[in-house]
């Protein structure tokens, strides 16, 4: 038989389900006494914790969430400014591609983590910072992205404006921009995971705020309930901007959307 | 002067692999408001010729002309229907027809009344706010038809533009077509692998060799114009179809037993 898909409704049931059994098995293993809640606090300890982190006087979590975010998207930004661009450009041009091809192949594999020194040593760590890291890591891979999409872009499409009269920038505004945009969204959903890579490690080595920073803190002090704090609060943050892009594509693809009938 | 001159005009597709000769020594002239449709086997190297006379590749050796200067760049002066559609996926019906216009710099409200005419002619008003992925094969190539006229242009190629459309829908543009080349003068290039459509529309027909594509015969139609269907029954239609028939399934074979 085949697997048809699941309606929102059924499929949201199952999903809570398998959650409510996975946290209820991480409680009971640990009231059964077969785990130390020094290794691993139980869900029930995680959350009141995340409460105090949120409410008591010391309610540092919210911020520290926005902090990390805001680093997150103005370094996603900045990258998707200059990359985006850049990458439209060498799609369309195969002489443009050959020039910066070996540069990008340098600094492509680079983790971005191994830019930390470097950026450390030139701005600090101060906000800057926390921008160059996430614009490194992420630059590279947003002008591959673009690139390809640009390339994906069907010839006859690009024919098809120039023979009813489209100038360069014409074909580049109204057939390449849109035509690669559905590939260039996907690319940037996986950038983006990229760019929280870059901020939670850059501000476990040097910050003193955000979720890193919060995270690397609580293990100094061997608070398991903090750093789990903490890394929920990153899934979930990166879960809730993961579903805000999903509507942004859906805004700029309604042909799509259409087409596939749903 | 012709208004499309090809003059000796050879193409060959050269790969690391191998060198595929589409077409060879093809000469042509077409005069300005003439109907003239190619028809051959199939690979015989008619999009070829069509893309060399837009402007979209340049032959290997021999040139094209329009109204005596040679082809260098894409032709805005040559509107082309598309074998594949070619519609802008992102763009509604309406949007794909307006393109040329707004490119152009036509004002917003005299493209709407320009896509709007085109439309309602090929019988899709209900379709023009929908997207080409929701369209059958058949309102497609409509809506590619529409695009290339809503832009006015001097000379129509159509690549089998009527390919996807059923017999009685087919018939209608074929008269709509013919209709409105007519009233505006515009001189149309037509590929078929329909050898009735070839006759119902043209002044000329051309008969192309199986690849490499040469021109094998011209035909010229003297069928009195408008012309109805029924003109399929005269004895003049049956000699001359029988002619062009037997000469394309030569080719047919030709082309098969390679
Ligand atoms: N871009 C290309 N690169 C290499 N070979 C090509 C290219 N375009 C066409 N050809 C070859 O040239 C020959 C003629 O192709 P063309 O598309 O002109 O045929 P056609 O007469 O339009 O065929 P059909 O009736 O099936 O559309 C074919 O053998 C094809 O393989
Ligand atoms: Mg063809």
């Amino acid at each position: 038989m085949e697997d048809t898909d699941l309606t929102f409704w059924r499929a949201a049931v199952y999903g809570s389900l398998g959650l409510i059994c996975f946290l209820g098995l991480w409680e009971i293993s640990i009231r059964l006494h077969l785990v130390d809640p020094f290794f691993l606090p139980p869900p029930s300890q995680i959350i009141t914790r995340a409460i105090r982190m949120t409410t008591g006087t010391d309610a540092v979590l919210l911020s520290d969430i926005r902090i990390s975010a805001s680093r997150v998207l103005t370094g996603f930004f900045l990258s998707v400014l200059a990359g985006v661009p850049f990458g439209l450009v060498m799609g369309v041009s195969s002489v443009v591609r050959a020039t910066l091809n070996p540069i990008i192949s340098i600094i492509r594999p680079l983790p971005a983590l191994s830019w930390i020194p470097l950026s450390m040593l030139w701005l600090g760590i101060d906000e800057q910072q926390k921008y160059a890291i996430v614009f490194m890591g992420c630059f590279a891979s947003i002008l591959v992205y673009t690139t390809d999409a640009t390339m994906r872009v069907d010839p006859v499409l690009r024919r098809a404006a120039r023979n009813l009269g489209a100038s360069d920038f014409q074909v580049l505004r109204y057939v390449i921009l849109p035509g690669a945009l559905p590939d260039l969204l996907s690319g940037l959903k996986v950038v983006l995971a990229i760019a929280w890579t870059c901020v939670i490690s850059a501000e476990m080595v040097g910050a003193n705020s955000g979720l890193g920073f919060r995270i690397w803190t609580a293990k100094e002090w061997s608070d398991t309930g903090q750093v789990l704090v903490g890394m929920i609060s990153i899934s979930v943050t990166v879960l809730i901007l993961d579903i805000a892009f999903r509507g942004l594509e859906r805004l700029l693809l309604p042909w799509q959307r259409k087409v596939s009938g749903t | 002067m012709a208004l499309i001159q090809l003059d000796n005009v050879s193409k060959v597709f050269s790969s690391r692999k191998v060198d595929v000769e589409a077409v060879r020594g093809f000469s042509l002239s077409i005069r300005k408001g003439e109907v003239v449709t190619l028809v051959g086997a199939s690979g015989c190297g008619k999009t070829t010729v069509l893309n060399m006379v837009a402007g979209f590749i340049a032959p290997t050796s021999g040139k094209v002309f329009l109204e005596g200067e040679p082809v260098s760049r894409v032709e805005p002066r040559c509107g082309m229907i598309f074998q594949s559609y070619a519609l802008f996926p992102w763009l509604t019906v309406r949007e794909n027809v307006e393109f040329g216009p707004k490119v152009n710099g036509i004002s917003r409200k005299t493209r709407k009344d320009l896509a709007r005419n085109y439309i309602e002619m090929v019988g899709l008003t209900g379709f023009a706010d929908s997207y080409p992925g929701e369209l059958s094969g058949g309102m497609r190539q409509r809506v590619a038809l529409c695009r290339a006229l809503a832009n006015k242009p001097d000379i129509l190629l159509c690549d089998e533009p009527f390919a996807a459309l059923d017999a009685m829908t087919r018939q209608v543009m074929q008269q709509e077509l013919l209709n409105i080349v007519s009233r505006s003068g515009q001189t149309v290039f037509f590929i078929t692998h329909s050898i009735d459509e070839a006759l119902i529309l043209s002044d000329r027909v051309v008969v192309m060799s199986a690849r490499p594509g040469q021109v094998k015969a011209v035909y010229d139609i003297d069928l009195s114009r408008p012309r109805k269907i029924d003109v399929q029954l005269t004895d003049e239609y049956l000699k001359i179809k029988r002619k062009i028939w037997d000469l394309v399934e030569e080719e047919v074979k030709a082309s098969m037993n390679m």
